[in-house]
Parts: C-alpha cells; sequence; structure tokens
C-alpha cells in the first residue's frame, strides 16, 4: 500500500514537471515567434516571464538580450549578454553580439589587469575541475609513497606539480571571482548616469557613464552603490540604474 | 512699587495664605501643593526701558521654568535663578525664583501669557500679566532727547567700496574690497544681510564671512568688518559699481539715562560718541536702532573684447597654463583612457572649458567631469582640472593634442595653450585609418554620439533551443554537488589506503613465515653434514629439508610435499625422482616403525649421496 502511494507521488510530480517544462517552451516558443514577426515588447515580456520563473539559461538571457537591443535598450540588451556569458563564458554568439551592443551604446568597459586577461584564458568550472584533480591526485600519489618503502622522487615531482596546479588554479578562481567579471559585476541599464563623489545628487561628479558601462560594485547603501568605474575610478551612482550580472 | 499676581494670592488674604502654607508644611506634602506666582518690577514702561519678570516657585524640592517666552513687541530673555529656603514652626519650604529681563521694542499694551511651570511632577501656570508700554520716554520727556533718536548715521559708521582697477575687458575678474565700520561705542548686533553691491552690468561672487579688525580712523576707534569679492564685467562702457548699501542694528546708548548732573556735550551735536565714561555702552543702558548706511559708486570703464576669437575660445579671461596627462600608457582597442587637463591661473574659472582635442578621429571621446580648487578667498586664482575619458576605435600611438584658449587682458590679446599629444599604445583592433576630416576645434566637450540606428546592425539570430535543464549563477566551487562528489575521490583514497595497509600487512606475515622455513632449511642442512646422526633421524632430517626446499619455492606448506610434487617443482630426471621416492620411503619407514634395524650409523657414502641430492634441489 505504502509501495503503491510512494509511486503515485512519483508519477504526479513526473507528470507536473513535464508539465512545467512543456509550458515554458510554449512561452519560449511563442516569445521567439514574436521576435520573428518584429513585436519584439511582447517577445521581451515572454523572455522575461521565463527569467522571472527561474529558468536561467545562457540561450533564454542571449534572446532577451537581442530583444532589447533591438528597442534600443542597450543598457539592458548588454546586461542580458553578459548573464548569458555569466552561465557559458564560450557562449558566442552572446559575445559577438555584446560587442555590437558596446559599440552602439558607446558602453565603457572595466579594465582587466594582465593576471585577470591570463586568467580568464579558462572558466571557473575548468579551474574548479582541475583544483580539485590536482588535490586529489596528490594525495593519492602522496598516500602511495607513504605506504610503500620506496622513496621515488618522480612521483615527490609529480605530487609537487599536482598540487601546483590545485594551487593555481584556486589563485585563479579568487582572480576571476573577484575580478571585473566576477561576482560583483553590474551593468548600468540607465542612460547617461553620473557617478558622483558623494550620495547626493548635486555631489561633485566623477565619469559620466552611458548605458552598458560595466562596474564593479563595492558596497551598497541604501539607495546608492559605491563601484569601482572603467577609469580606474570609483564613485556613488544610484542604485535603481545599475543592476547585478550574477542573479 | 511690584505688580503681584497669583492664582491662589490673589484671592486669599495674605494671613489665609500664611496658614495655608503652614497646613502645608505639617502634612509634609510640598509637591503636591507648590504654588507658583508672576511678578513684573513694573507694569508700565517705555520704549526701550526695561523690566524685570520674576517667577518664583514655592513649595517643591524640584522645578523646572517655563522655556522661551515669546510676545510679539517684547524682548524677554532669562537672565538667571535663585532658590530660597525658608523656615516657620521647624517646617522649610523650598522656593526657586527665576529672573527675566523684558525689553519693551514698540509701544502698546503687552500680555505676557500664563506660562507652565513643572514643580515636584506637576504642571503649574503662571497668571497672565499685562505690560502697558508708551512711546519712547525720550520722544515724551525733552526736545532733546527726541533730537537723539535721529541719529546721522555717517556719524556712527562708514562704507567704503575699493576696486583693484577701473579699466577692464568685458568677462575679467575685478577683486573689490568692501569695509563696513562701526563706532565701538555704539556696537553692532546685526549687519542684517551684509554688504550688498548695487548695480547694473556686472556679477559679483558670493562675498564669504568678513574679516574684523579695530581700526582708529580719524581719532574714533571702529570696529571695521572688510568683504572680499571679485566682480565680472558683463557689457562694454562705462559701468557704475554700487553704491554698496549695509542694514545694520546697533545699540545706541539711551539718553535718559545719562545724570541730570552729568556734563554735557560741549557742542551740542547730539552726537552720542561724545558723552562721557558714564555714556560708556559698556556700562550706560543701551537702545537696538537700525540704520542704514552706504557707499559712494565707482565708476568701470569697461571694454569689449577685441574680434576674431579663435574657433575654440570658451570666454576665459585671465592668465592661464595648462598641463595634460593620460593613464594608462597602454591598452586594448575599446579600453578608456582617462585624460586629465589641469588649467592653473587667475581669471574667471567659471568660463573655463575643457580644452579640445586636436584631432578626435578615431576615438570616443565621453563628456569631461571637472573639479575646481581656489588658492584665494573669492576663486579668481587656482587649478581646475577636468578629465575625459577617451576610447580608441583602432590601433592609435598617441593621445591627440589639447587646446586652451583665453584672453589675456595684460597682453590684450588671445593666447592658445597647446598640450603636445601624449605618448600611448592601444593595440588590436584595425590599422588607423588615413585622416579625412579635420580636427574638431569645438571649445567645450562634445557629447557622446547619438547612436546609431539598432536595424542597422547585424546582430545574430535567435537561438530557438533550451537546454533540458535551468543553468546556475552560482560557481561550480559554491555548489554543493561539486562538494558532495569530492565524497567519490575521498572513498577511493580511504579505500586504497586501507588495501595498501592490508597488502603490507599480508606481505609482513608471509616473509616471516619463509624466512623461518630458510632458517629451519639452513639448520638441517648444516645437521646433515654431522656424522653422529642416526639413520633414523638423518632420512627423517633429509626428508625434511625437501620439504622446506620445496615449499620455498612452490610457496606450500612443508608438510603437504611428498616426493612427487618435489621431483615436480625442481623438475627431477627419473633416476633422481627415483631416489627422492627411497628418501622418503625411508623416512616414513624410520617414522613410522619405531626402532631401529641395528645399524647406528649411516655410511658416509650415502650421506654424501643424500648430501649432493639435497644440495642440487634447485629451481
Amino acid at each position: 500500500m505504502k509501495k503503491r502511494f510512494c509511486l503515485s507521488i512519483v508519477a504526479v510530480a513526473l507528470v507536473l514537471a513535464g508539465a512545467v517544462s512543456a509550458a515554458d517552451e510554449s512561452v519560449f516558443a511563442k516569445a521567439n515567434q514574436a521576435y520573428n514577426e518584429s513585436r519584439f515588447k511582447e517577445a521581451a515580456d515572454g523572455y522575461e516571464s521565463l527569467v522571472r520563473a527561474g529558468n536561467w539559461s545562457a540561450n533564454l538571457f542571449y534572446d532577451l538580450g537581442n530583444t532589447r537591443f533591438r528597442l534600443g535598450d542597450f543598457g539592458n540588451a548588454i546586461l542580458n549578454y553578459e548573464r548569458a556569458l555569466a552561465l557559458d563564458p564560450r557562449h558566442p554568439e552572446a559575445d559577438a553580439n555584446l560587442r555590437l551592443a558596446r559599440d552602439e551604446a558607446r558602453a565603457l568597459e572595466l579594465r582587466k589587469d594582465w593576471i585577470e586577461r591570463y586568467a580568464g584564458m579558462a572558466t571557473v568550472k575548468q579551474y574548479s575541475i582541475a583544483a580539485a584533480v590536482g588535490f586529489w591526485f596528490a594525495l593519492f600519489i602522496a598516500a602511495q609513497l607513504l605506504l610503500s618503502r620506496r622513496r621515488s622522487a618522480g612521483r615527490i615531482a609529480v605530487i609537487a606539480m599536482s598540487l601546483l596546479v590545485s594551487g593555481v588554479s584556486i589563485f585563479a578562481i579568487y582572480t576571476l571571482e573577484n575580478g571585473t567579471r566576477g561576482n560583483a559585476l553590474a551593468v548600468v541599464t540607465g542612460k547617461e548616469i553620473v557617478a558622483r563623489l558623494a550620495t547626493a545628487d548635486d555631489a561633485k561628479s566623477v565619469l559620466l557613464l552611458p548605458a552598458g558601462s560595466e562596474i564593479k560594485i563595492l558596497s551598497d547603501r541604501g539607495d546608492w552603490i559605491y563601484a569601482a568605474l572603467p577609469n580606474d575610478q570609483r564613485g556613488w551612482i544610484p542604485a535603481s540604474s545599475a543592476e547585478r550580472v550574477r542573479l | 512699587m511690584f505688580q503681584t499676581l497669583s492664582f491662589r494670592s490673589a484671592i486669599f488674604p495674605r494671613a489665609a495664605l500664611a496658614a495655608v502654607f503652614a497646613f502645608l508644611a505639617a502634612h509634609h506634602s510640598w509637591a503636591a501643593n507648590a504654588d507658583v506666582t508672576a511678578v513684573l518690577s513694573n507694569s508700565n514702561t517705555t520704549v526701550g526701558q526695561p523690566v524685570q519678570l520674576q517667577i518664583k516657585v514655592t513649595g517643591s524640592a524640584s522645578a523646572k521654568p517655563p522655556g522661551e517666552i515669546a510676545v510679539d513687541g517684547l524682548d524677554i530673555r532669562f537672565s538667571g535663578q535663585s532658590q530660597l529656603l525658608e523656615g516657620r514652626n521647624f517646617q522649610f519650604t523650598y522656593s526657586y525664583i527665576y529672573n527675566y529681563t523684558v525689553m519693551p521694542l514698540k509701544a502698546g499694551t503687552f500680555k505676557i501669557p500664563p506660562q507652565r511651570v513643572e514643580a515636584g511632577g506637576s504642571a503649574l501656570r503662571t497668571p497672565e500679566l499685562t505690560l502697558q508700554v508708551a512711546a519712547d520716554s525720550a520722544t515724551a520727556q525733552s526736545p532733546r532727547s527726541k533730537s537723539s533718536t535721529s541719529i546721522d548715521p555717517t556719524k556712527i559708521a562708514f562704507v567704503e567700496l575699493t576696486l583693484s582697477k577701473t579699466n577692464a575687458y568685458v568677462g575679467e575678474m575685478i577683486p573689490a574690497v568692501v569695509r563696513v565700520g562701526f563706532n565701538v561705542r555704539t556696537p553692532v548686533e546685526s549687519l542684517g544681510n551684509g554688504a550688498e553691491i548695487t548695480g547694473q552690468g556686472f556679477t559679483a561672487q558670493k562675498m564669504r564671512e568678513p574679516r574684523q579688525t579695530i581700526e582708529t580712523i580719524s581719532g574714533r576707534t571702529y570696529q571695521v568688518f572688510t568683504f572680499k569679492t571679485a566682480l565680472s564685467p558683463a557689457r562694454s562702457g562705462k559701468i557704475e559699481v554700487g553704491p554698496v548699501q549695509v542694514d545694520a542694528v546697533v545699540r545706541i546708548p539711551r539718553p535718559n539715562s545719562r545724570s541730570q548732573s552729568m556734563p554735557r556735550d560741549l557742542f551740542d551735536m547730539n552726537d552720542p560718541f561724545m558723552d562721557n565714561f558714564f555714556r560708556d555702552p559698556l556700562f550706560a543702558p543701551s537702545t537696538p536702532q537700525e540704520i542704514k548706511i552706504k557707499s559712494e559708486p565707482v565708476l568701470l570703464d569697461v571694454k569689449s573684447l577685441p574680434p576674431g576669437a579663435p574657433a575654440d575660445f570658451g570666454g576665459a579671461v585671465g592668465n592661464f597654463s595648462l598641463e595634460t596627462v593620460a593613464k594608462p600608457k597602454s591598452a586594448q582597442v575599446g579600453d578608456p583612457f582617462t585624460v586629465t587637463a589641469t588649467i592653473t591661473g587667475r581669471g574667471n574659472f567659471d568660463r573655463v572649458t575643457a580644452p579640445s582635442f586636436e584631432d578626435e578621429q578615431g576615438w570616443h571621446k565621453y563628456p569631461p567631469s571637472a573639479d575646481f580648487k581656489q588658492d584665494d578667498d573669492i576663486g579668481i586664482s587656482g587649478t581646475k582640472t577636468f578629465e575625459t575619458v577617451l576610447s580608441a576605435n583602432e590601433r592609435k600611438e598617441k593621445i591627440p593634442a589639447q587646446l586652451f584658449t583665453y584672453f589675456d587682458p595684460a597682453k590684450e590679446q588671445y593666447v592658445t595653450l597647446r598640450a603636445e599629444p601624449i605618448p600611448v599604445r592601444v593595440e588590436g583592433g584595425a590599422a588607423p585609418s588615413a585622416p579625412t576630416a579635420p580636427a574638431s576645434q569645438a571649445p567645450t566637450a562634445a557629447a557622446p554620439q547619438a547612436p546609431r540606428a539598432a536595424s542597422q546592425q547585424e546582430i545574430l539570430h535567435q537561438l530557438t533551443e533550451l537546454p533540458a535543464e535551468s543553468q546556475s549563477f552560482i560557481p561550480l566551487f559554491a555548489r554543493p554537488t561539486f562538494w558532495l562528489a569530492q565524497l567519490i575521490p575521498l572513498l577511493a583514497l580511504l579505500g586504497f589506503v586501507g588495501w595498501k595497509i592490508r597488502r603490507a600487512h599480508l606481505n609482513n606475515r608471509e616473509a616471516r613465515r619463509r624466512e623461518a622455513l630458510q632458517h629451519e632449511a639452513a639448520a638441517l642442512q648444516r645437521s646433515l653434514r654431522r656424522e653422529d646422526v642416526s639413520p633414523e633421524e638423518y632420512f627423517s632430517r633429509a626428508s625434511r629439508a625437501v620439504q622446506l626446499k620445496t615449499a620455498l619455492v612452490r610457496n606450500l606448506d612443508p608438510n603437504a610435499v611428498d616426493a612427487d610434487v618435489a621431483a615436480s617443482a625442481f623438475k627431477m630426471d627419473e633416476a633422481t625422482r627415483t631416489r627422492l621416492r627411497r628418501l622418503f620411503e625411508k623416512s616414513d619407514e624410520a617414522r613410522y616403525s619405531g626402532g631401529g634395524n641395528g645399524i647406528r650409523l649411516l655410511p658416509a657414502e650415502t650421506r654424501n649421496e643424500l648430501l649432493e641430492l639435497i644440495d642440487n634441489l634447485r629451481p
């Protein structure tokens, strides 16, 4: 009796999941169709409903970015391309269209230092796997070395190399997560936002930020955020005028 | 004469009041029976003649006086408090007395409303008081006193306006100094809105707080306020600057405070400074009075700027210098450069705009930010810094030169400052295109270029596939599944370590067993060389030696080895195999048959033969 009840629950859950998935695909298809028929506002609403539902994917954000681009909302277009690249750093279409949107909006980019440029050769996911593999490999070889009577210089060298790979990977992860493309990356969605020296509308300006410009959020204070700016300076901008890339 | 009002004492006679006080004191109920009175030292006075207001709280060990007492036409200020402890019939009563000075500012009948006083936790209210204020007593008392109110302000104060030059160009900044002096015998209470330069055709900087000094001019001592500002003519021609007007309130000594016996001013000029020591305002009562004083106007001759101004002239007049720096020194195409232009000097900084770039082709320029730091009090000398963000569209080797033009009134000509191009390195992107347009000479920062129409862009197509599972922005290392997955190599490592330890343990046991067997075999072989061993014992030992050697070769239990096993282990020929069988038979015979057959020692030949057989057992 109990087994039958559990099986029923599983079956209902699978049916519901399938129904939800089918509904999402239907919304996605309708949004695509609206886009193809140049009903960009309708398409954007459809894509954004999927985003709100948490059904995130690089393709969804890419399509939403295209729609925003067509609507002339370059700030949100760039934001969504960035989100697509945050989910899939090797998304070629998002990368290409992001360049076009930046060119259109004259958006400013945060400057990467050389460490971050080199670290960017691989993704955080790849570094995470490399760090784990290097660590465990070093641990296995070390265990073997300790439990055998033979001391091999080759094995010690392999351990050192594995630990080095793991350490470099962890450093790269730290660099990327705290760098310009990391967790604090945000995009200016408002138009011609002025970064200021203080949290007041009449405070002295630091930099005028076109829509789509990148900033790195350093701290939040009520309606204002303190951010690192593309010109290597720092300033306050209204919190409502920028959005974090990572949801 | 005191006019005394009390909401209780006004009702009851004094004797009854005393009885009530005694009764209250006997019952130790001060706080609950506290009393408050309020009196004026005089209920009739004149404008400028102060009276004293006294509020007395009795019967409470603690009291809180009223806050500010506001009555239109009266200036009421708290002047102090005192405490009184009165004893009567061995009962003691606290009294708190609060004193106020009431200065009538105008004539009329004024009512001081009831004031709330807190005493011993309860709230009491004073009675309403009435004060009759007549017009200034001086006006009613004597013609001389009346004349004293119409004091000539020029005798007690002065205003001066000084310009650093009276010939200037339109837009040129001209430092100006305004000095306002008041005789120390008529101290100034308020300067109103400060000094205001009236006139048309020029603008004036906002004046800062004045500097105060004490100066002696023509034998009189003045408190002098010095205001500094700068004027900027807005049109050419003759411009009248000023007069400067100051509305001030000064304290004029009251004439009626002087004793009639005091000597009078010899010249009777109605001049308060001529009064004697007793008229010193520090000691004599005085009356606040508003006065208006003006300076003489100054004529300014203003010339127009000469024609032929360069295109990038933005209206700056003065004398300036220009410096520029850029950072970083190298970048990729599209990366921003921050160019900082610093303009230092003296002039109308509000008209100093960001320098223009000589050649903007191949660059995106964003509106600059400006920051001004003045070196002086009036803001005509200092440093203005502009930060402009540029990004290159193509490979570049230098940031273009910057130009800033101003008019120098000393040289009477336009001057264009040029900051040299700044070497930088822009990598990536396309090679620089040949210049096709003349350099932009816009005097002000260009606004960002309008974005092109989106429809002109060839953005890539929509993607119509959604992955089966939604993706997450959480990086892999921060996901629980990643750390759960680490359990797999952890368990594998633990298993590997356990296996290695078990294997080592087993290897250790086997090694010890083999060592024991080898040791036993060696001992047997040594004993076989001895002659004093009985044949039964000898055969037994020899067969045991064969079993041990075979067991070591085949890794077997020695007891399980027989002649055939040993023969096959060492791959013996048939003759040797037969000899080996005979050895095992002899050994079994000796072991199971009990005693010997009478032969006590084995022949040497037989012994050597067996030794040779055992020595030749090699795999």
